[in-house]
């Protein structure tokens, strides 16, 4: 097993006169599991098949272990590849699509044998073994394309949103496995999603993209606390996080966050911050959480400082929660999280209070999270 | 007594042959089978190929010759040299292979430059599986392919097809591959839709190979697959085809390798028609062609069509949310006029894209 190293790495296709990617510096540890998660075009797809060697490297270096790897073809790269678009080879049976790979690379038989019914196991599909893939279900030929990349034993697997063929249930199933089997394989993992929650839940480090260039690259707790501008913020977390434009007004020793419908005092830790940044009487943006709204009668009661009025357009009551669309804090409809056993109903009008101890203030022009940078 | 023996009796001289390896001696590497080189000095000597690794010097020791003597010596060596192409020359059957191959690969490039529609001669289709059904994939690469392309990808094809294919190389990055239909066996299966399930079955051998391309030769490619044909009537044609859906393929599906004839009817009609008259044509039926600038509007569009206009399924498959994409539908009504889940306005949409494509390309 190894790591992975991209230093300055560009993308640039022929004929544009912008990068794909811009100045990609990675360093994914071995044995990690690194997830390359963004919107559509944001670059991380075409990231990871510059790792593969699918794309050539416009600019910068590619290590894989040690070795520099930019000029190197991707079946000599010791890396194994589960695309979206995976393809098993029609003709073979499951064993023989998973020893085919091993077999082009002269491995004794008795060796391959042991390592494709070694896969089969891990994966569930040794009773499998002598089916064509036209006789397996989508989330059986998800587990062949998976095998006849472990057989292969890579330094490092590489995998392209490979669940986004599957349906939700199973996919939810998928991604336990695969988080158990990187973790049973001991091996690097890249990961390519645009899942959020695929991402939070799979690895071990984030890498979220935008527009290809990397916002943040940290562990999922630490993006969810702390998002270092405004994309990171509502990209991670579902439903997303609030963002509510408003001036800072600093008055009587309080500082305070006033936008319409929404006057609430911002803690003295945090606005000892904002002073000391020279944000006191500025335009910002105020980033809160749906789960940072409170209804309780004992945390209204603690934070008189922090509760707004609103009406509730819709309530989603899922069971264990209540998703609140709220109007009338600011100028857009703002989310908020509740128990599933609120009383709490469509059309009410509701008073709720704010945890502004995790709060995020973001600066307006910049977009990037004060209290992160 | 050997035939030199025998010679070497009724002129009464010396004769010494040698066989010597054509790779001590770079100087007679393009001598041809069938050629012979002689010089006479104060001896005679004749040059000739006995197989590919192997060149015969023969040595006649005499300064002074009869006319006929002379005649009569090179007629023997002339019948030595020709005797070995028949019957004493060793063929190296791989390197006899690929030369064939080359040969035939030539040949079709030759007569795919000038439209040709010929059979293939009879010299170059010695091989019997030319007169039997085969699957035709034309393979391409951006790479540049090593000297032992050729010999190397037979050999990965033999060991993952487990079949008798042919591989012809066409130019220096582009192969003709010819598969026996014998490997559908595994993919067809018994329906009533003859024609859709032979093109899945194609679709679905063609996705394997351009996979296994990818991960275990030379990195990515594109690959057109054919339904089968009959080389030895049909193979220029087949490749002028197969060329032309490959360079239509990476003009209106960039994101996709894999290339199908059958999915390109309209692609191929409308690059026929004169820049100067599809320029007219956009700029008439839409006046704002910059609303494709967008990727957004672009991906939404590509989506919603493959997917034969389904909302549900556009949406499911772009990862947003119905609304979201019923939104960006109305967006662009706006901008364009052209309502795509209208059938008359798709048309439309549809053509204007392909034309806004092979626009921006030329």
């Amino acid at each position: 097993m190894a790591g992975v190293r991209l230093e300055h790495v560009y993308k640039k296709y022929p004929g544009s006169d912008l990068a794909s990617v811009k100045d990609i510096n990675l360093d994914i540890k071995d044995k990690e599991f690194l997830v390359l998660v963004g919107p559509s075009g944001c670059g991380k797809s075409t990231t990871l098949r510059m790792i593969a060697g699918l794309e050539e490297i416009s600019e910068g270096k590619l290590f894989i272990g040690d070795r520099l790897v930019n000029d190197v073809a991707p079946k000599d790269r010791d890396i194994a590849m589960v695309f979206q678009s995976y393809a098993l080879y029609p003709h073979m049976n499951v064993y023989q699509n998973m020893a085919f790979g091993l077999k082009l690379r002269k491995f004794k038989k008795a060796d391959i044998d042991k390592r494709v019914r070694e896969a089969a196991k891990i994966l569930d599909i040794e009773h499998l073994l002598d089916r064509k893939p036209k006789a397996l279900s989508g989330g059986q030929r998800q587990r062949v394309a998976l095998g006849r990349a472990i057989v292969r034993e890579p330094q490092v697997f590489l995998m392209d949103e490979p669940l986004s063929n599957l349906d939700a249930k199973l996919r939810g199933q998928m991604r336990a496995e695969i988080s158990k089997l990187a973790k049973r394989l001991e091996t690097t993992v890249i990961y390519v999603t645009h899942d959020q929650v695929e991402a939070m839940t799979m690895g071990d480090r984030i890498v979220v993209m935008k527009d290809g260039i990397i916002q943040q690259a940290a562990s999922p707790e630490e993006l969810y606390n702390h998002p270092t501008n405004i994309f990171v913020a509502g990209f991670i977390g579902a439903p997303s996080m609030n963002f509510i434009a408003g001036s800072l007004n600093d008055k009587g020793g309080e500082l305070r966050f006033k936008a319409d419908g929404i006057d609430v005092v911002i803690p003295e830790g945090k606005a000892k911050v904002l002073r000391d940044k020279g944000y006191a009487n500025k335009e910002v943006v105020l980033g809160i959480r749906p789960d940072d709204f409170h209804e309780e009668p004992v945390f209204m009661e603690a934070s008189p400082n922090t509760i707004v009025s609103a009406h509730i357009d819709v309530a989603e009551n899922l069971g264990h929660e209540m998703i609140l669309y709220l109007n009338g804090i600011g100028t857009q409809a703002v989310t908020a999280r509740v128990d599933g056993r609120s009383t709490l109903r469509e059309g009410q009008n509701v008073k709720l209070a704010l945890d502004m101890n995790k709060a995020h203030i973001f600066d307006k022009e910049s977009e990037l999270n004060v209290f992160e940078n | 007594m050997s035939d030199w023996e025998q010679l070497q009796h009724i002129l009464n001289c010396p004769i010494i042959a040698e066989d010597l390896l054509v790779s001590d001696h770079s100087e007679w590497t393009n001598l041809e089978p069938g050629m012979v080189l002689m010089e006479q000095a104060e001896s005679l000597k004749a040059v000739w190929r006995v197989d590919y690794r192997t060149i015969r010097q023969l040595t006649i020791k005499r300064s002074t010759w009869t006319d006929t003597e002379r005649a009569l010596v090179q007629w023997a060596i002339t019948q030595q040299a020709g005797q070995g192409l028949t019957s004493s020359y060793e063929l190296d059957s791989k390197s006899d292979n690929e030369r064939k191959s080359r040969a035939l690969g030539e040949w079709i490039v030759q007569q795919a430059a000038i439209g040709g529609m010929e059979t293939i001669p009879g010299s170059l289709a010695s091989d019997g599986r030319l007169y039997a059904e085969m699957i035709p994939f034309l393979l391409e690469t951006d790479q540049a392919a090593e000297a032992s392309a050729l010999s190397d990808l037979q050999k990965l094809l033999a060991s993952f097809l487990d079949e008798d294919v042919i591989v012809i190389p066409l130019k220096a990055q582009e192969w003709l591959v010819l598969a026996p239909v014998s490997l559908m066996r595994d993919t067809l299966e018994e329906r009533d839709d003859q024609t859709d399930m032979l093109e899945e079955s194609l679709v679905s051998i063609g996705s394997g190979l351009h996979e296994m391309l990818a991960s275990e030769w030379i990195g990515e490619c594109h690959l057109a697959v054919g339904r089968p044909i009959k080389p030895v009537k049909s193979i220029v044609q087949s490749v002028i085809l197969l060329q032309e859906t490959i360079e239509l393929g990476r003009i209106y599906d960039m994101g996709s390798n894999i290339h199908l004839p059958w999915n390109m009817h309209l692609e191929r009609l409308l690059i026929s028609i004169p820049e100067n008259v599809r320029l007219r044509y956009v700029e008439q039926a839409f006046g704002r062609s910059d609303v494709f600038m967008e990727p957004e509007t672009l991906s939404t569009l590509e989506t919603f069509f493959a997917l034969d206009c389904n909302v549900s399924e556009t949406a499911k498959k772009l990862f947003i949310h119905r609304n979201t994409l019923l939104y960006r539908l109305d967006k662009l009504k706006q901008e364009s006029g052209l309502d795509v889940r209208v059938f008359r306005d798709a048309v439309l949409m549809k053509i204007i894209l392909l034309l806004y494509k092979v626009t921006k390309r030329t």
